[in-house]
């Protein structure tokens, strides 16, 4: 494979990273839940795709473990779960937003520019094929930070959520090729319960306020 | 050596874990845990013993993964005295233990309450094993958390969990100031470890050695319950089961009597001026007087025990001032009684509090309440209980041949060899201590005059004392060994203090055991046999001589005079309880003397017959006396919290999204500021 220089490789590993940060916009600026869940099903088959390309061109072996991992538990698993979720509680749809999209859209854009305005200082110094990655994994992070703040469904914010989860995952993976087999795996765990946990609560948030907007949660207080 | 420290601990934790697993029946979960706890204790005091008397401090440490953390343990002579004290409580508790929970049966759960009773023992005893200031600090607040749940063990009483809750915010803000203490002597030996703490790379200066002594003396005293950071004591005590009461009264105070030391003797040196030893003992002296004054207008017996702890632990504080005047100025031997006196007060309160406190909880577990005007006539329904608790009350009020006179006797020498210190001022100024102490002695002679004259004698005044039995065998073992260790430590000091001496030499390093003794080790002098002696056995001896006698005389003369048993006569009325000395009125003569400082409210109403306003037909008559300390320095501060966290409330708006918003803004805020 002489057509394989290291450039190359770059560029394809950046290609994939622009991916994940396209589909990030799309779930910005996506009303309908099931739409969004679909999409991050769809981002996290990037991040694997990414991941997997890594381990490729690296050939570090137990990438290819957490690609297969996150296929398994992003792809499948949690968009089915969510799927379940959103058909019993009967919420298709984020009405009310705090932010409408096209100005998210934009605080987006913003965002992105300054994760590269932050980690430009630090890019010179990295010396591995995934290096530009870095920007745009703490892009996504920022952005899933934001759409957690904006949106008042308790399933939009898991999908946010998720979402800051495949942007660390990323950043991982650029910053030093992946962390060691054992961190990862506590990693898929962690996300699993964590997603199962917030089904639980959009449950019982439903049954406690016929709702699943987060922002009546204020009612709790005293 | 090694082998009983670890006995100690496994037993402990065996004490922790187990009842935890054991199949649900409380009886089997009482033994488990109160019997692991006894073995531990049983270890503690074979350690303690082996620590005083072995020649060099047992040394170990475990390495942790934390940068800072070091699990060391050292055992020297200090640590050995506090921790034979607390594994001597320890062992009378869990006797006495395994009798007083069968009340709760059914109601709390045993499983969790012996548990975390042998956490209390095992935290207890780390504190005074530390090595290392970080383990200190957590294994001090492992402690105060361990007590704060054993004090809402009864937590469905709203009374027991704002006790709790006072309690645990200041034990907190105590050790705020112990955290405090540790960072600036961290600042000078940039390790935490207690040796480096000792011999800093380069001495403190005076301003930081000023401010640490400021911060231990407020946050250990927190602890020690000095006045004015007394008031959690009697919130708290009484709130506890009774055998956590007396550890908490008996020793768990006493961990700060032990850190004090550690830090101005062992840390310092003894390298102090002489106004540390000064501000110390006039804390003692006012946390004494004021202790007793309030203990005697509590008519609850736990909260009146708590305040005596306030007035011990000042006693205490007196001779260990007394001995660090006497230090500042050179006088080495003095400083070694003063400090003898002190520990000697610690070992011995710790023992007569304990007892006085089991003695308070087998009234409550017969009577089921507190108070004592609900009492009287118990002596001839629990024989047991009322002469071990007699023996207490006659040691705390500094009576011979009881311990408490013995020790109260030496810190007086101490007080009154401050003719030989050079400065006019503190010649003054100990005598003057000597006499507050006399008076505070005076007061809780009354006191336990009240206590237990109301408690014991005269007739029941409510049905509750009237149908009390006499408590279990443990309980009244517990007590019984109580009762015999007063006694020993009150006839023969001169077998304690030359151990005792031991510890204070190894702070101040002069040796005074041989010229404590006198008349061949029969009695006991302040180092100077001249100036003044004692010897208890002889005192003993008198004090049974004339018992004999009096009961010799009526043997003999009395014999003739036919024994007749008839009712009181009372002018010809049936005799009541109502015409019984109340615990209220018993106090009015001393309310009034100290109106000044009581500040007392008194509320009579009265209820007329309608035909006349000669005859009354109800009286109803209260005092009350002006909480001081919670008007003048507690309310403000807690107004001024409260009014803080009121204003930081506009924060808390209650909205997931403001708190996430909260977070992205200083995620962002911080990224941007690290360029």
């Amino acid at each position: 494979m002489s057509w394989l220089t290291p450039h190359i490789a770059t560029q394809i590993v950046d290609f994939g990273s622009a991916m994940l940060l396209v589909t990030c916009f799309a779930i910005v600026a996506q009303r309908r839940l099931s739409a969004c869940v679909d999409l991050f099903a769809l981002q996290s088959l990037f991040l694997a795709m990414t991941a997997a390309l890594v381990a490729f061109f690296t050939d570090t072996r137990h990438i290819y473990i957490a690609a297969a991992l996150t296929v398994v538990v992003k792809v499948v698993v949690i968009p089915r779960l969510l799927k379940g979720v959103i058909e019993r509680l009967n919420v298709t749809r984020e009405l009310v937003m705090k932010v409408n999209v096209p100005a998210s859209l934009l605080i987006c854009g913003a965002l992105v520019m300054i994760a590269f305005f932050i980690t430009e200082p630090i890019m010179p110094f990295g010396h591995l094929l995934t290096r530009d990655s870095l920007a745009i994994a703490l892009a996504i992070v920022l952005i899933g930070f934001f759409t957690m703040i904006s949106r008042q469904k308790a399933v939009t914010q898991l999908i946010a959520f998720l979402m800051m989860e495949n942007g660390l995952f990323l950043g991982a993976t650029a910053a030093t090729y992946g962390m060691p087999l054992i961190v990862e795996l506590g990693v898929f765990f962690d996300v699993l319960v964590a997603a199962l946990i917030a089904g639980i609560y959009t449950n019982r948030l439903q049954d406690a306020f016929d709702s699943v907007d987060t922002t009546r949660l204020n009612e709790l207080k005293a | 050596m090694a082998i009983l420290f670890f006995l100690m601990v496994a037993s402990y934790a065996a004490g922790l874990l187990l009842p935890l697993c054991c199949p649900a029946r409380p009886k089997i979960q009482n033994l488990v845990a109160h019997g692991s706890a006894a073995f531990g204790s049983l270890g503690g005091i074979g350690l303690g013993i082996v620590g005083l008397f072995g020649p060099d401090p047992l040394t170990m440490s475990v390495p942790s993964a934390l940068p800072l953390l070091t699990f060391a343990v050292r055992l020297d002579a200090l640590s050995s005295f506090f921790l034979l004290t607390i594994s001597l409580i320890g062992l009378a508790a869990s006797i006495y233990a395994v009798g007083y929970v069968t009340a709760w049966y059914g109601h709390i759960s045993i499983a969790l309450l012996g548990s975390l009773y042998n956490g209390f023992l095992l935290t207890m005893t780390l504190v005074t094993l530390a090595d290392d200031g970080f383990f200190f600090l957590i294994a001090w607040e492992l402690m105060s958390l361990v007590s704060y749940f054993l004090v809402v063990t009864e937590h469905e009483k709203a009374d027991v969990r704002h006790a709790g809750l006072f309690y645990l915010i200041m034990t907190h803000v105590g050790t705020a100031f112990i955290i405090l203490t540790f960072l600036l002597l961290f600042e000078g030996s940039g390790s935490f470890s207690f040796d480096a703490f000792r011999h800093p790379e380069q001495p403190l200066p005076d301003g930081i050695r000023t401010t640490v002594f400021v911060l231990a003396l407020v946050g250990f005293g927190t602890k020690a319950g000095v006045v004015p950071l007394h008031v959690w004591l009697p919130y708290a005590h009484p709130a506890a089961p009774s055998h956590i009461s007396a550890l908490m009264s008996g020793v768990m105070i006493k961990t700060a009597i032990y850190a004090l030391l550690r830090v101005y003797f062992d840390f310092f040196g003894g390298q102090f001026p002489w106004w540390w030893g000064f501000v110390v003992l006039v804390v003692g002296a006012v946390s004494a007087l004021l202790g007793v004054m309030y203990a005697l207008m509590e008519h609850d017996l736990k909260s009146l025990l708590a305040y005596h702890s306030v007035e011990n632990i000042g006693i205490i504080l007196l001779g260990i001032g007394a001995g660090m005047i006497f230090h500042s100025y050179g006088l080495d031997e003095l400083a070694v009684l003063g400090v003898i006196a002190g520990l000697y007060h610690t070992i011995n309160h710790a023992v007569f509090k304990a007892l006085l406190f089991f003695g308070a909880g087998s009234l409550l577990y017969a009577t089921h309440t507190r108070n004592m005007e609900e009492y009287g006539g118990l002596l001839r329904r629990m024989p047991w209980t009322g002469a071990c608790f007699l023996i207490g009350a006659v040691s705390i009020a500094a009576l011979p041949p009881t311990n408490g006179f013995v020790s109260e006797w030496l810190v007086f020498q101490s007080l009154f060899m401050s003719y030989q210190i050079p400065s006019l001022a503190m010649k003054l100024m100990l005598p003057i201590a000597a006499a507050m102490l006399a008076l505070t002695g005076v007061l809780a002679m009354t006191c336990f005059a009240k206590a237990f004259g109301i408690s014991f004698l005269a007739l029941p005044r409510t049905s509750h004392a009237k149908h009390a039995q006499e408590v279990p065998w443990t309980m009244r073992i517990a007590m019984g060994v109580l009762s015999a260790v007063c006694l020993a430590l009150g006839l023969a000091p001169m077998l304690a203090v030359p151990i005792i001496d031991r510890v204070a030499a190894s702070m101040i390093g002069s040796s005074i055991a041989d010229k404590m003794l006198a008349l061949d080790g029969w009695a006991l002098a302040p180092v100077n046999v001249e100036f003044s002696s004692l010897s208890t056995p002889a005192l003993g001896l008198v004090l049974a001589a004339t018992a004999a006698l009096g009961l010799g005389l009526v043997a003999c003369c009395g014999g003739t005079f036919p024994r007749r048993y008839s009712k009181t006569w009372a002018c010809g009325l049936n005799l009541t309880s109502r015409m019984e000395y109340s615990a209220a009125g018993f106090v009015q003569p001393i309310k009034r003397v100290f109106s000044t400082i009581y500040q007392p409210t008194v509320k009579l109403e009265t209820e007329f017959l309608e035909e006349s306003r000669y005859f009354a037909k109800r009286r109803r008559f209260e005092f009350h006396i002006a909480p001081v300390f919670q008007t003048y320095f507690y309310d403000p501060v807690i107004a001024f919290m409260s009014g803080l966290a009121d204003r930081m409330r506009i924060v808390q708006g209650g909205s997931l999204h403001l708190y996430l918003a909260y977070m992205f803004v200083t995620l962002v805020v911080l990224l941007l500021a690290a360029l």
